[in-house]
């Protein structure tokens, strides 16, 4: 790779033979051109204009298309790179958490200049990234694809160093690789998660150390990887399970403490190897020069209180045995009753349940049956249960599923298509990634049964490229059920044939809107369009489409199994069954949960969640990310669904929910978000164009302390008229932020229309100050980057606040919590 | 044919119709910049919002399908606001002066660049006729004018400003000394009569349009002759009383009649005029209690009082300009005012209604980068200044043609083509209200046929359609998104690769002079 960079630099002429190649294999289409572009930036790292022309050349794209397209989305590079790319996260359970610091941190560290992003070597380049989906182990950096959870500014260089020392691979190196199966049902299971809050946590070389340690000792038990378990605070999680016997819940566990669990449940058999692990154990104390202390300590019983809590309010639909199965292992999958639902659909008796592992088998047997006349649910049949379910779209809008579904059918089209929006762009969510990682089958098998229901052969699953693990496993899932008939030609024998491919964005929030995706999936600029006429009407290449969320396709299984009434069981008198949340921020026990419809935000926030971190004061939640608002915690009791949150200046928006506690700045969070939304606006409409970055000018004005008099209004009335007036769903609801804080926190911005910042966090309004606590011991005077900091041991410190940069970093080494924000 | 109603106006439209095309057709002047006759919506300026069936959204006129029974409102001070936001949120990312400043600062707004041109092309007698258009006696005031004008213009940075204010006079001098001096075409006479108290430079001002308008106006003034301070107060060296009779002269043959050695408020009171006129005006200079009391009208502050937008005293029908109302420093604001006055009468006498003259709408970059500047200063001629302000002699032909063509042209090149400028201008928007870091100002001529002025795009994408369409070789493209979206050629192409078959499309369908035909920049010059 450093050869191609260097190649580039030193010569104009760029090689294009991959560009031929490229063309060559992914095609010369129109619509193939976000793919090509990503095959030439993977490959040359950024996308030099001679290969863009070569592909006009190659290709029906035209110049004109192609630089408009090269240009809209943000994963595109003009510029050559680094060898390594850092992306720091700045989603909103980072940006809460101070990304800002870490990002101003890793500049200083590999001193990059201000308005670069590369270092002098072009070793690293950073960029900003909207959210990675890692929210629980906020503050987040990836290097290359290697991530790094819980950075400080004070810290940020060992991630650096880690990964100059380890390379990627020391996360994803052994990834998708399987341990041979152990066979036979009484087999105790290992389970250790593998969604990518764990790999970031970094359960990969947990469960290397897992295997490892299992076949030193012989043990007869089977390592399995298992998707999310939700309890992100604690990865990596690892569960021992036995069919007979309670099972054991370990929280947090590193590399080394691997062979101690397995020895723990697993006493090694015969002689020899007991000696072995013996020598294993002595070894151990030897290098960690400790004594022996047994594993339970980290163990955690799932009826414990905090556990007990965090998962027993929960109702597992969507993200049903919830780390309990292996993500990709199919016949899992149908032993737990995947599949079941679309048998039914297509009159396949079940001839066994949650038994057996002949999979293969069964099928071949149920496909006899259906020759013989099984009458299965008609597609309207489906779309009426989905009706009565009273399912609503898990996306943000809450549309009616059932009838989303009925228009699509309704509508004349010589073909239809079925797409899957999991371009997951709210930073501060996480739920699409997770189930798209965890349960592929699921939201295959889900996207099956709406393919038959409404008439499409042909569909897309868009995920966003921040979701690599997401998109590989989706990929792998595909293969696999087109292998074993359940996609692709005459699924199963039924006469169903349905085509899936994925198709990956490029760093466009936009693309979540449903007709920019369409057109991200065309291969033009993510635009959207006014809509009517709708997509179920007129969607991809004019055709009618069903388009629906990542969690709505999940929930279908389900309730074809368990009927409609089952999940209208669930949930409140509109909002029915349970929704995926991602609950971040500051709170104790953040995780991906799932909840009935209803619950409250209290029930949310202090049962499930534990309460604010660091014994701080719960403040609100943000609700919806940049579509939604800021919840203040005197309406904990209100329920969440759709209507209430919509009634509070909020939104369910796909369900991201933060948690912010009280030194938090409501105005930073609002100036946040409008950030986030004008570098997202596509830019078509003047609303959404002018009218946010208008707004956002006055919020810098607020939180630099320059705002005028007359300020507050003209941005309230900016609001109201670009959440009228904007054609889509993002400039609609862009100014929710502002205007739910405004609704709420008025009073914050009226004091930084003083020059005050009362939750001390705009750089601009705040000092950092040394108390009488002060020891003397010079260690804030030796990090801190700006010199603001004079050296002299045993007096308090003074800080210089001209000089200071507000960087945080002495406050957080400060060994006697002497610093102070005045 | 779906039936729906706009505004509680009932109209039928086609099927598939929008609901713009409703509206038009109710000869409702909805603001759609960025659509176009044959191209497909592109919802962008949002200037032509509707509210629907008193939904809360506002929505694109442009694009919004009718439906029968539709109930839409276009014309309402909540649609208007909203449309008002569009046009000035766009003016707020718009890099672009509409007006020269040396026009802005012209208390007349005459549009100086224009005559210059015109000289500059040897068309004098053009020339006057766009002089005369704001300033009723250019040769009194090429003679006495204060050069307010060239305090604005840009040349000043370079070296000196263009001579505006001397070259005014030549061309009013080279009229009167045709021989036949241009006399405009006049309304037909409306029968409607006008008294003018006070034969001073307001007054002359103000008959010069009256009776251009079709207004019979006459003159009343205490003294023997007409003409006011400029004839009583100005020295006669620079301004002798040849040139000053010579345009009053020119009023008079508009048909204007003169009353003199009349004192109205003592031989004839305001209450008769009154009686013998449809309307009167008070252009008698400065006033004292005194003389405001004769007249019969109160004074407000040094004046006397008026409704300062429209003009009229407290009296019904009697109006007041000039150094009547404010003490005047400089004859060029009594000239202006006389003007305003005259549209305002006009008004008043054909339906009493009573409509405030509004300056054009223009925006107002304030000061230039030298970068920004030397758009305008390459290639611009390098003639010294040379005046005759001051001078008896005014300058020659060769003398004026050399120094018209140091003007820099810095006006915008479809001031009146802008469909931005224009519906800012109906729509009485405010450029500054989204005050925020401006563009830079652009100017690229690469292309033969098209001047390309990327500060002024809206980012409407009409011209990346049309060029798209037209199957452009090159062709335009969206670059970016969001606030920093620009439209440009691919590549770092230039303009003149980039549209090779439909410039002049292109071009026309332009809604400001982002991109503009050269042969129709400043067309209303031609």
């Amino acid at each position: 790779m450093t050869q191609t960079l260097e190649k580039v630099e030193q010569e104009p002429q760029v090689d294009l033979l991959f560009v031929e190649e490229a063309v060559g294999r992914i095609g010369r289409t129109a619509d193939k051109m976000i793919p090509i572009l990503q095959a030439i930036q993977e490959h040359y790292h950024y996308l030099p204009e001679p290969a863009l022309r070569k592909v006009c050349q190659l290709t029906e794209i035209t110049p004109s298309a192609i630089v408009g397209v090269a240009t809209f989305y943000s994963q595109f590079r003009h510029k050559p790179a680094g060898e390594h790319i850092i992306r720091v996260c700045h989603g909103t359970a980072c940006h809460v958490k101070g990304s800002e610091l870490v990002h101003d941190a890793i500049n200083r560290h590999l001193n990059i200049p201000a308005e670069q992003d590369t270092d002098a070597d072009g070793k690293f380049t950073i960029e900003r990234v909207g959210c990675v989906g890692c929210c629980t182990l906020a503050p987040v950096v990836v290097i290359d694809t290697a991530t790094y959870g819980h950075c400080a500014p004070d810290s940020v260089g060992n991630a650096v160093a880690d990964f100059l020392v380890s390379g990627a691979g020391s996360q994803d190196g052994q990834s998708e690789q399987r341990q041979d199966k152990v066979e036979g049902d009484s087999v105790p299971e290992i389970r250790i998660g593998v969604g990518s809050c764990c790999i970031a946590g970094g359960s990969q070389k947990v469960r290397h150390a897992l295997e490892q340690a299992v076949s030193r000792h012989g043990a007869r038990v089977m390592v399995k990887p298992v998707g999310c378990v939700g309890m992100c605070h604690q990865t990596p999680l690892v569960e021992v399970v036995y069919k007979d016997r309670p099972s054991r819940l370990y929280a947090k566990v590193t590399e080394d403490q691997a062979s101690a669990i397995v020895r723990e449940h697993f006493p090694p058999r015969g002689l020899w190897r007991r000696l072995r692990g013996a020598v294993h154990t002595a070894l151990d104390h030897l290098l960690t020069d400790e004594t022996w202390q047994p594993v339970t300590r980290y163990s955690i019983d799932k009826r414990d209180g905090p556990v007990c809590d965090f998962l027993s309010r929960q109702k597992h639909l969507a993200t049903e045995f919830c780390g309990d199965i292996d993500p990709l292992d199919l016949d899992e999958y149908m032993r737990y009753g995947g599949f079941g639902a679309l048998r039914k659909v297509l009159g396949l008796e079940e001839s066994h349940s949650g038994n057996g592992h002949n999979g293969q088998a069964g099928l071949t047997q149920l496909k006899v049956k259906a020759a013989a006349g099984s009458p299965g649910i008609v597609p309207e049949q489906i779309i009426q249960t989905i009706t009565q379910a009273g399912l609503r779209g898990r996306g943000g809008a809450g549309f009616l599923s059932g009838r989303k579904w009925a228009a699509v059918r309704a509508a004349k089209g010589e073909k239809k298509y079925i797409v899957c929006n999991g371009d997951e762009g709210d930073p501060g969510a996480f739920m699409d990634r997770m189930i798209l990682e965890s349960y592929p089958y699921r939201e295959l098998e889900g996207m099956t049964i709406a393919a038959i229901a409404v008439g499409a052969r042909q569909g897309y699953l868009y995920i966003r490229a921040e979701y690599p693990l997401a998109v590989k496993r989706i990929r792998q899932a595909i293969a696999r059920l087109e292998e074993r008939n359940l996609l692709g030609d005459n699924i199963l024998g039924s006469g169903y044939s349905l085509h899936l491919q994925v198709m990956e964005g490029a760093g466009a929030f936009v693309c979540g809107e449903e007709t920019a995706l369409l057109a991200s999936i065309e291969g033009q600029r993510g635009m959207p369009r006014l809509r009517p006429p709708y997509p179920a009407e007129s969607g991809l290449w004019g055709y009618p489409t069903l388009i629906n969320n990542v969690e709505t396709y999940a929930l279908v299984p389900w309730i074809i199994r368990n009927g409609a009434e089952a999940f209208s069981n669930l949930g409140t008198a509109t909002s029915k069954g349970t929704k995926v949340f991602a609950l971040t921020g500051k709170v104790n026990r953040g995780g991906l949960i799932e909840v009935p419809m209803g619950i409250t935000i209290r029930q949310i926030v202090q049962d499930i969640g534990g309460g604010c971190a660091e014994g701080r004061k719960f403040k609100a939640v943000q609700v919806g990310g940049p579509s939604g608002g800021c919840i203040p915690a005197e309406l904990s009791d209100m329920p969440v669904d759709y209507e209430s949150l919509t009634a509070a200046g909020a939104m369910m928006g796909s369900g991201g929910l933060v948690v912010l506690d009280d030194s938090d700045c409501m105005v930073d969070i609002a100036r946040y978000f409008l950030n986030f939304t004008q570098a997202e606006s596509c830019g078509k409409c003047t609303f959404c164009r002018v009218g946010t970055k208008m707004m956002l000018e006055i919020l810098e004005r607020l939180c630099e302390g320059k705002a005028r008099p007359g300020d507050l209004e003209k941005m309230e009335e900016l609001a109201q008229v670009t959440r009228r007036g904007s054609i889509c769903g993002l400039g609609q609801t862009a100014p929710n932020p502002v205007l739910s804080t405004l609704r709420y926190f008025r009073h914050e911005y009226e004091a930084h229309l003083k020059g005050h910042c009362p939750a001390g966090k705009c750089k601009a309004l705040i000092k950092y100050e040394v108390t009488n606590t002060c020891i003397g011991c010079t260690k804030c005077s030796q990090e801190c980057p700006a010199d603001a900091i004079p050296m002299v041991p045993y007096q308090i410190h003074k800080i210089d606040n001209a000089k200071c940069t507000r960087c945080d970093i002495c406050r957080l080494v400060c060994p006697v919590d002497a610093i102070v924000i005045r | 044919m779906p039936t729906l109603r706009i505004d509680n106006r009932e109209v039928s439209v086609e099927d598939g119709a929008t609901i713009l095309q409703a509206a038009r057709k109710l000869g409702i002047d909805v603001p759609a910049l960025c659509w176009r006759e044959g191209c497909t919506p592109q919802t962008s300026c949002l200037a032509c919002v509707v509210k629907v069936n008193g939904g809360q959204r506002l929505l694109p006129s442009c694009a919004t399908r009718v439906a029968e029974g539709m109930a839409v409102e276009s014309e309402t001070p909540e649609v208007h606001a909203a449309r008002r936001m569009a046009i000035e949120l766009l003016l707020a990312d718009h890099a672009g002066d509409c007006l020269a400043p040396c026009t802005n600062i012209c208390p007349a707004h005459m549009d100086i660049p224009q005559m210059l041109r015109l000289i500059s092309a040897g068309r004098y007698h053009d020339a006057l006729v766009v002089v005369k258009d704001k300033i009723a006696l250019p040769a009194v005031l090429g003679r006495i004018c204060p050069e307010l004008c060239e305090k604005g213009c840009r040349r000043a940075a370079m070296d000196s400003p263009v001579s505006i204010c001397s070259l005014k006079r030549f061309v009013a001098d080279v009229d009167l000394e045709s021989g036949q001096p241009w006399l405009p075409a006049v309304r037909p006479a409306s029968g409607k009569r006008v008294a003018i108290v006070g034969a001073g430079a307001a007054g002359l001002a103000a008959a010069w349009y009256l009776q251009q308008l079709g207004h019979q106006c006459t003159l009343f003034d205490e003294h023997p002759l007409p003409g006011g301070n400029l004839r009583y107060a100005v020295p006669k060296e620079l301004l002798p009383d040849d040139v000053l009779d010579a345009e009053i002269e020119l009023t008079r043959r508009l048909g204007a009649e003169f009353v003199l050695n009349t004192r109205i408020g003592q031989q004839v009171s305001i209450k008769e005029l009154q009686g013998r006129f449809d309307a009167v005006l008070l252009t008698v200079g400065e006033v004292d209690k005194v003389k405001a009391t004769a007249l019969g009208v109160d004074m407000a502050g040094k004046g006397l009082k008026v409704d300062k937008h429209v003009m009229m005293t407290p009296l019904s029908g009697v109006f007041a300009a000039g150094g009547a109302v404010q003490p005047m420093r400089h004859a060029i604001r009594a000239v202006r005012e006389g003007r305003d006055a005259a549209h305002i009468i006009d008004g008043w006498l054909s339906g009493q209604i009573l409509t405030p003259v509004k300056p054009d709408f223009t925006v107002r970059l304030g000061v230039l980068t030298d970068e920004e500047l030397s758009i305008y200063t390459n290639g611009a001629s390098d003639q010294e200044r040379s005046s005759s302000h001051g001078l008896p002699a005014g300058l020659t032909e060769a003398q004026a043609v050399a120094q018209a063509d140091r003007c820099l042209d810095c006006d915008c090149s479809k001031a009146e083509g802008c469909r931005l400028r224009g519906y800012a201008g109906i729509y009485e928007a405010n450029y500054k209200r989204y005050a925020m870091p401006r563009r830079q100002v652009e100017r690229v001529e690469a292309h033969p046929h098209v001047i390309w002025e990327p500060g002024k795009c809206i980012a409407c994408g009409l011209c990346v359609q049309i060029a798209t369409r037209a199957q452009e070789p090159l062709g335009l493209a969206y670059i970016g998104r969001g606030f920093n979206i620009r439209v440009a050629a691919p590549f770092d192409g230039q303009m003149s690769e980039a549209l090779k078959t439909v410039a002049r499309e292109v071009c026309e369908a332009c809604p400001t002079a982002a991109l503009t035909l050269r042969e129709k920049a400043h067309e209303h010059a031609k």
